[in-house]
């Protein structure tokens, strides 16, 4: 059997002539003259703990990147077609289940889009808890990326430290909301469940042991020279770079530019708060340039600072009151469409909602900002190398639910 | 503000036929439309020359209205001082091979979105960089997001919706004849429900 | 060749003394005492953590946690008190509620639930099929006599994804009645 098969491959054999194989190994022979080829090398889509499922495509000229394809799509789930026969109460289990990390943020997004359109006022207490609670997310959702941004390093005890931290907002959403990730709170015209003092008095005391935790977050790491040396000036995104690909949120802020939904087209409560918008290049004693993976990092510490400091302005002002506005029993939208963002903890979140008069969208595009920045990696990774590539995909913070939809 | 940037396109470009549409029933953001034809100019204008300069593409986004085909692109203006986005509609009546001229060398973030708009919804970019599907694996058929689209029944020889998953026994669309009705009920009604 | 393909970048450390010029023999010496000094003070951090916390992780199966009142887990329907009005096969935004009825026979005297209403159907088949259901709760805020509710059994896997589909009209089913509805009691 053998022998017949022989002469059909015949072809993939590779003769080298004797006088060829010499050539290219004469002494004294230019480097140039040397074969070499580009290694296509696959990172993903399986990744020790971090990141999803993300496949990225790296050709390689021995220890630089010469190339960097991403390939998306293993986590779709086609939201967008789902979305179109549901009602618009039933679309936000799925709504949520595209950043897992920080659904609370993909539901206010999508409630204050729906309630545009419809017209509903929301009450002045579920405003309050919206508030408090997308915050809450957003020093959740940087715990994750601090903590896996160390563990891409190498670095495996700030993973549980801030997990750890993690853990007791997780708690104190299981007892607002039922259920640790995916929320279903944030709803058409409110919130669902209402807080209690005994849940206030807790958050007080979380907000206080976690800032001595972030300044023991920046002595562990932030001060640690293995990391700042990983960390400095790798991956700069510039600011034309951030415009052209359309990259928002600590990117968009990592490379210098004051820029943040919050304060520019402030929505819920946040025109009556008092906060900073951390910026790369506000603190030079950290190190680095504006725009690497440092200043991003550090632009998120900063964040949970800030977000810390929100909590502790809204918790003393939470109005008495109903949570629910008066929305009716089967919800339709007028005719037209509406097109309207907000800022999660990862970038600007969009949603584009086009509505034929019935139960259920037309159309349901959601404008993902990991979805952008993903698309940045081709541009910045030719001329690094292959370790700091993956902190450049690291310092991205990509969740892979919100990439593919 | 949308109607000074109408009124300039319509100097500015006279063959655009730029259209103003408001929200039908005054909720709702509205929209500029403008002809295929014309779409690469009047990018190249609304990103350098206009005085609302709109620096970033945001998201594309592809309707099928069952007669046509509807593109936006919603772009937006990132100055500290002020913000604003604004929707550029843009009609594809050709359903069966719609093609448009790809913005990705104007904003390098048209390259990933356009090639979204064609996986789900079929629309050929012209000199686009990389065309290929970026959601979907790039051997599948069809396009999801189309309002006539039926998936197909098998996949690379994997059964797309396999029986055993599809609960056919417990939906109620299985009728049971009149017998079988009174002997469930007997059933249910011993047991006190 | 391959030198210019490395991206520009300077290793040395951010320091107050950074504007001399330091030549590279204090630098190599400066940098090893940076890094052994930061790593020094992170560990004692670590160290800190040894020694006076107390461990957070709960021994699981040994100890288990308390839920609280509204944890969202494995659905249960009272089928004694259910009236299959069909909402909540309605707001299933997967649908996984499947409900068969039929009127009831005019002769027999119409049952009341706990809360008065009265029970105009037989409840012949109730499946809920909990690999599909994505714990959202919609179907228990719809219900009109509060029999849908979410109750605290979060271990329940199976061999196989058959196993899944509880009928809620079965025996064994109806029997789990008192030991779920006492969960929240405690």
């Amino acid at each position: 059997m053998i022998k017949e098969n022989d002469k059909q491959h015949e072809h993939l054999d590779h003769h080298h002539d004797e006088e060829e194989v010499m050539e290219d190994y004469e002494v004294g022979t230019k480097p140039e003259s040397l074969r070499s080829e580009l290694l296509t090398l696959n990172m993903g889509p399986q990744h020790p703990a971090t990141h999803g499922v993300l496949r990225i495509e790296i050709k390689t000229d021995s220890e630089i990147v010469a190339e960097a394809i991403p390939h998306i799509g293993y986590l779709h789930r086609c939201m967008e077609k789902h979305s179109e026969n549901l009602d618009y109460r039933g679309i936000i289990p799925f709504v949520d289940r595209m950043d897992y990390l920080a659904s609370i943020s993909m539901e206010v997004g999508y409630a204050l889009t729906v309630e545009k359109m419809l017209g509903t006022e929301v009450p002045a207490r579920a405003t309050f808890i919206r508030t408090l609670v997308s915050e809450l997310q957003r020093i959740a959702s940087h715990l994750v990326a601090f903590g896996t941004y160390a563990l891409d390093l190498g670095a495996f005890t700030p993973f549980l430290y801030a997990f750890d931290q993690r853990e007791k907002i997780l708690r104190f959403f299981e007892e607002i909301s039922g259920a640790r990730l995916l929320y279903n709170y944030v709803w058409i015209g409110g919130v669902w469940h209402d807080i209690t003092e005994g849940q206030i008095e807790f958050l007080r005391d979380f907000l206080d042991e976690f800032e001595k935790e972030l300044d023991e977050y920046h002595v562990l790491v932030t001060s640690n020279s293995i990391f700042k040396d990983r960390t400095k000036d790798v991956a700069i995104i510039d600011l034309k770079t951030c415009f052209e690909y359309g990259a928002t949120g600590p990117v968009l802020r990592g490379a210098g530019y004051r820029w943040d939904l919050r304060k520019i087209q402030p929505y819920l409560l946040y025109n009556q708060l008092e906060f900073d918008i951390p910026v790369g290049g506000d603190h030079p004693q950290v190190g680095g340039v504006v725009g690497d993976c440092l200043s991003r990092y550090y632009v998120r510490m900063c964040e949970m600072r800030e977000s810390v400091k929100i909590i502790r302005q809204l918790i003393e002002k939470i109005p008495a009151g109903p949570i629910m506005g008066k929305v009716p029993k089967i919800i339709k939208l007028p005719k037209g469409e509406i097109y309207m963002r907000t800022e999660c903890p990862r970038g600007e979140l969009g949603y584009h909602l086009v509505s034929d008069g019935g139960k259920e969208p037309y159309r349901l595009k959601v404008k993902s900002p990991c979805f952008t920045h993903v698309s940045i990696l081709p541009k910045i990774g030719p001329g690094l190398m292959i370790a700091d590539f993956v902190a450049a995909v690291g310092s991205i913070d990509i969740v892979l639910g919100e990439v593919d939809r | 503000m949308l109607d000074e940037l109408v009124q300039e396109l319509k100097s500015k470009f006279p063959n655009a036929q730029v259209q103003l549409h408001n929200p039908p029933e005054g909720v709702g953001s509205s929209s500029i439309e403008i002809t295929p034809q014309s779409l690469r100019e009047v990018c190249f204008y609304l990103r350098d020359q206009s005085p609302l300069k709109f620096q970033v593409l945001q998201v594309i986004s592809g309707i099928d209205y069952v007669d046509y085909l509807e593109v936006c692109y919603m772009l937006a203006n990132f100055d500290l001082n002020r913000s604003y986005e604004m929707i550029l509609k843009v009609k594809l009546s050709d359903r069966v091979n719609p093609s448009l001229d790809s913005v990705s060398d104007i904003w390098p973030a048209a390259n990933w979105q356009e090639r979204e708009c064609y996986d789900m919804l079929g629309v050929v970019f012209k000199n686009h960089p990389d065309f290929r599907r970026i959601l979907c694996p790039d051997d599948w058929e069809g396009f999801p997001l189309r309002k006539d689209y039926v998936a197909a029944k098998f996949y690379n020889g994997m059964q797309v919706y396999p029986d055993h998953k599809m609960n056919l026994e417990e939906r109620s669309y299985i009728i049971h004849s009149k017998s079988q009705a009174e002997e469930l009920q007997k059933k249910s009604l011993a047991k006190g429900l | 060749m391959k030198t210019s393909l490395i991206q520009e970048s300077s290793t040395s450390d951010v320091s107050r003394k950074d504007k001399e010029e330091t030549s590279p023999f204090v630098q190599y010496f400066r940098n090893i005492f940076n890094a052994v000094s930061s790593t020094i003070k992170g560990m004692s951090i670590t160290l800190n953590y040894v020694l006076t916390r107390k461990p957070t992780s709960i021994e699981y199966p040994e100890v288990r946690e308390v839920l609280p009142a509204n944890a969202r887990m494995r659905l249960y329907n009272d089928a004694l008190n259910c009236i299959a009005c069909n909402q909540c096969a309605m707001a299933c935004p997967v649908d996984c509620i499947y409900i068969t009825s039929y009127p009831r026979p005019k002769d027999l005297e119409v049952p009341k639930t706990e809360d008065g209403t009265p029970k105009r159907q037989v409840l012949v088949q109730y499946t809920i099929d909990t690999s599909l259901c994505c714990y959202c709760g919609l179907c228990t805020t719809v219900c009109p006599t509060e029999c849908i509710t979410h109750s605290h059994d979060y271990e329940f896997a199976q061999y196989t994804v058959g196993q899944f589909k509880y009928d809620y009209t079965d025996e064994d089913i109806i029997a789990w009645r008192d030991r779920i509805l006492g969960q929240k009691n405690k």
